[in-house]
């Protein structure tokens, strides 16, 4: 997927077309477990442009809340925060991954085939990613 | 030394170097948990009076008779608790695929206990496979078992009503006499609970 996302910027870039800003790759939304109604998001977001993007919010149809969370271990003790924003460095990136920095979706009814995130930057959007759920999954 | 010495010297001087090689070989060390810290003395477990995803009582005696790998987490955590139970739900079906026996039950104990009632951690417990145990109660009877064992859990206000729970990101391993035998402390990764398991499950 990383490949799939380089080889596009380089296609745009030899083609003369802008780059997008803000990208999204390696994207996973799971599944809630049944009887829940909450979801994580794991992505990596990179940023193609000189300046930093401050991601402050981020919403999805399919779900009442969306908050930027890191989980932490330290002495062994998992503690889980909501983060204001996550900063994505210029020509840099930031990883969400498990056991990390993620999406937590709240208040998900039947998330259907694909889930929808919109990423804010004080109120100016700054990505829309749509997420298909891998075939055959339940 | 004639000739007959010198073949009956050559003979003994064979076996011995064979003794030593079978003694070298049969002292070769048992294999080694890699991840799990194997308790010098196994504990056996407070007493407690909680209840089970399905809604009936149980005390001590519920850890007695199978190996249990137990976690201490809750429902309303979307990113640690449900990965933790994925390594142990895909690390159990990986010794069965290897024919391996005894099978580890996976035990979520409930450090949230006000919001997890059986019929919350019902369907959660069951989605991480058949052989999965839920238990939680009142909150006293938790901390008590909790702490007990060493571990940490602490509410923690966040918007609104909702609240999230810090916890110990142990995983430990109860033994068939329902005593507390091995700790994994993490971070959780199935190679080691496939490798791990049958070396300490075996060598008790």
């Amino acid at each position: 997927m990383r490949c799939l996302v380089v080889g596009i910027c380089i296609l745009l870039a030899a083609c003369g077309a802008p780059q997008p800003p803000l990208v999204a790759s390696e994207v996973e939304i799971t599944r809630p477990v049944p009887g829940r109604n909450m979801s994580a998001g794991f992505m990596v977001l990179t940023n193609n442009t000189d300046q930093a993007i401050r991601i402050t919010s981020a919403t999805s149809p399919q779900y009442e809340a969306v908050e930027i969370h890191e989980t932490t271990i330290e002495d062994g003790i998992a503690r889980m925060r909501a983060l204001d924003e996550l900063v994505v460095p210029a020509h840099g990136g930031v990883a969400l991954r498990r056991g990390g920095k993620h999406l937590m979706l709240m208040g998900g009814g039947d998330t259907g085939a694909t889930v929808s995130v919109q990423f804010f930057s004080d109120g100016a959007p700054v990505l829309a990613i749509e997420y298909s759920y891998p075939e055959g999954e339940e | 030394m004639g000739p007959r010495n010198l073949i009956i010297a050559l003979l003994l001087g064979l076996a011995l170097a064979a003794g030593i090689f079978v003694a070298i070989r049969t002292q070769a060390p048992p294999p080694e948990a890699s991840s799990a810290l194997v308790l010098p003395a196994p504990t056996p477990l407070p007493e407690f009076q909680l209840v089970d995803h399905r809604g009936r009582a149980v005390d001590e005696s519920v850890f007695v008779g199978q190996w249990d790998l137990v976690f201490f987490g809750f429902t309303h955590c979307p990113d640690i608790c449900p990965t933790t139970l994925q390594v142990l739900s895909t690390a159990r079906a990986a010794l069965a695929d290897e024919g391996r026996e005894p099978l580890p039950r996976i035990v979520l104990v409930s450090v949230d206990p006000e919001r997890d009632t059986p019929e919350i951690l019902g369907p959660y417990v069951e989605y991480f496979g058949e052989d999965t145990v839920g238990i939680t109660g009142s909150l006293d009877e938790v901390t008590r078992l909790a702490s007990d064992l060493g571990i940490f859990f602490e509410k923690r206000p966040a918007d609104g009503d909702n609240y999230l729970v810090d916890h110990s990101a142990a995983v430990l391993l109860i033994d068939p006499d329902g005593r507390f035998s091995a700790l994994f402390s993490g971070p959780h990764r199935v190679a080691d609970y496939v490798h791990d398991l049958p070396i300490v499950m075996q060598g008790s």
